[in-house]
């Protein structure tokens, strides 16, 4: 989180901006540059009209700058000492670096020119904010996947996903509507309506094996809603941080008991196992049976050699 | 109050501008606005230096004649003042928004937004390339990735409560060298103060607030540390063998570096990092993952099963 600075230095540090970002666009209308620069128009005019006042000293007509946005439109000269862009923050050049960073990952090889250019910006930005080499960032995320996504969403098209399902541990294609992309914990989703399933679902990008355009229909069923869920009741035995973050507990001490909301009893059933001998579910009952009964037949598998 | 920020802005100006250095009385007998005693232009001055210094902007002391005693005067360094990247391209301008763009909202975010207006403002058009854009996004995560990043470039120590994989808090003091992020989780690499050794942290287990003191002077970066390998695991020659159902078990098959045929079921060869979090994969697919091979693996398989049983009998 970059540092707070006073109100009044941070539209000294606008107006320093303004100028440069004026100069090299001349005739910009008032009303884009306010939303450019994030700020109302009045704002806006403001901070013109206090620029308008300032120049080298003597601070004549000669020596002022000239800014004219009268018109609705804004254009300035004789700002030559302002006219190039203030030097990259610390921030800003972390910032950039990551970012270069991520989209490196998201390039095909075969584009070399690029990731060379992308390779060469990165090392000119860290020399500028002096720190080398300290920052990476990728996607998982395949390229042509997220591409497609983004198509399908501009065009309000649908797409064929070839879809792997953690806790079904099935690979499936369906066809979906995608709504919009989701963040949840990290994870980015694909909210969509899924035509196979007639019903909204929501998929986690990076376990989409393919996606291609699709027509589909753009009518949602009136009847389609969330399914509902399942409450399943948990006992600590050993507190640890996978069960922590599987179940996602804060705080976790032996012998508590915690309730998860789940839309999948086979999340439930797996995400026990996988616990191993950490917790013990209280609730709902035939789960609990399920478990006992799988458990006790893999052991006789692995005794049997 | 729009008096100081013309002040201000003149002041900028007028260092900018001048090819040697402005003494103070020069100073204060041209640039607009300092008026009063001159201890309060002196105060005045020394709080403009304060504040354009918070802003990025540094200004310089020097003296006309380095021969004589001289006055100290003033000036700022365009070099410095300006954002010079060399020869920028319109590829070049395109790649550096797609960067900036990279962020979501978040407090990160109205950082790159700012160093992209400054980009905007070098009066280079971006090119059209065709760069289809990430889906992944990065977000900060409400973490102080500013801190952190400070503290790489100052080698400060970073001190936290770090939560442990047996849910122990305990508290760290560690000289960053890296940090990243791979599939929404940010990671700290450093050396451990207490073990001088790196280690890795991710940054969402860091239990209350990162605070950051003065390193060890002596501190040394490690050479040869790659922040994009760090979270990659090493190589190993520990291997699990596990029979897997046809068409079942995607994820333990992701990690297989071979596949054999035996009909109903697939052989597959797994490296085998930790074998805590092998054997909890191995579980979550059921009756479909069986391990023949290592022992360990099996005996430790065998010992959550009897949990299970137990628990859930």
């Amino acid at each position: 989180m970059a540092k707070k600075i006073s109100a009044p230095l941070e539209r000294t540090a606008r107006l320093l901006d303004l100028v440069p970002y004026i100069n090299s666009h001349q005739g910009i209308a008032l009303k884009e540059l306010a939303s450019v620069f994030n700020v109302t128009q009045a704002q806006m005019t403001d901070d013109l009209t206090t620029l308008w006042m300032c120049g080298l000293p003597g601070y004549t007509p000669l020596e002022l700058m000239d800014l004219d946005f009268e018109s609705g439109f804004v254009t300035i000269h004789n700002a030559e000492t302002l006219s190039k862009p203030r030097s990259i923050s610390f921030d800003e050049g972390v910032a950039l670096v990551l970012g270069l960073d991520l989209l490196r990952s998201t390039i095909s090889p075969d584009r070399s020119d690029l990731l060379t250019k992308i390779d060469e910006l990165s090392r000119r930005l860290s020399d500028v904010i002096n720190l080398p080499s300290a920052l990476s960032a990728a996607s998982d995320i395949n390229q042509d996947i997220s591409a497609a996504i983004l198509e399908a969403i501009r065009n309000r098209s649908g797409l064929e996903i070839v879809y792997h399902s953690l806790y079904r541990d099935e690979t499936s294609t369906r066809t979906i509507l995608p709504i919009e992309i989701v963040q949840n914990d990290g994870q980015r989703y694909l909210s969509s309506f899924c035509h196979t399933s007639s019903d909204f679902r929501q998929f986690r990008i990076d376990r989409i094996q393919s996606a291609k355009m699709q027509t589909v229909s753009q009518e949602i069923p009136k009847s389609s809603g969330q399914s509902s869920g399942h409450t399943s009741t948990i006992k600590v035995l050993t507190p640890t941080r996978e069960i922590a973050e599987r179940f996602k507990q804060r705080e976790l001490s032996v012998n508590s008991e915690f309730n998860v909301e789940s839309f999948s009893l086979q999340w439930i059933e797996r995400s026990i196992m996988a616990s191993g001998g950490s917790v013990s579910l209280l609730a709902p009952a035939e789960i609990r049976e399920s478990i006992s009964v799988m458990a006790q037949s893999m052991l006789d598998r692995y005794k049997a050699r | 109050m729009s008096r100081k920020i013309e002040r201000l802005i003149n002041l900028t100006i007028a260092l900018l501008a001048t090819k040697r250095y402005l003494t103070k009385s020069e100073i204060f007998n041209s640039v607009d606005g300092y008026e009063g005693t001159a201890e309060t232009k002196e105060r005045m001055f020394e709080r403009d230096k304060d504040d354009l210094r918070s802003l990025g902007i540094e200004i310089e002391v020097g003296s006309f004649d380095p021969l004589f005693n001289d006055e100290a005067g003033y000036k700022i360094k365009k070099e410095k003042y300006q954002f010079e990247l060399g020869d920028i391209s319109s590829t070049d301008v395109s790649l550096l928004s797609l960067a900036a763009e990279a962020w979501q909202e978040a407090s990160f975010g109205d950082v790159a937004q700012k160093a992209l207006l400054k980009l905007r403002s070098i009066g280079i058009a971006s090119d059209e390339i065709s760069i289809p854009g990430s889906v992944h996004k990065l977000n900060d995560g409400g973490q102080d990735l500013s801190l952190i990043t400070k503290a790489i470039a100052q080698n400060q120590i970073l001190n936290f409560t770090y939560l442990d994989s047996s849910m122990k808090s305990i508290e760290r003091g560690v000289v960053p060298i890296a940090l990243s992020t791979r599939k929404g989780y940010w990671y700290l690499s450093g050396v451990d103060q207490e073990i001088q050794e790196i280690r890795t942290f991710r940054i969402d287990r860091i239990q209350g607030d990162i605070t950051a003191s003065a390193g060890p002077c002596d501190f040394e970066s490690p050479v040869g540390f790659d922040a994009s390998k760090a979270l990659s695991h090493s190589p190993t020659n520990d291997f699990a063998v596990i029979d897997v159902r046809v068409g079942k078990a995607t994820s333990l098959r992701a990690l297989a570096i071979s596949t054999k045929s035996l009909g109903e079921w697939d052989q597959i060869r797994v490296p085998i990092f930790n074998l805590d979090s092998l054997a909890s994969l191995v579980l979550w697919h059921g009756q479909d993952a069986l391990v023949q091979e290592p022992a360990d693996l099996r005996e430790l398989l065998i010992k959550h099963l009897q949990a299970l049983v137990k628990n859930h009998g």
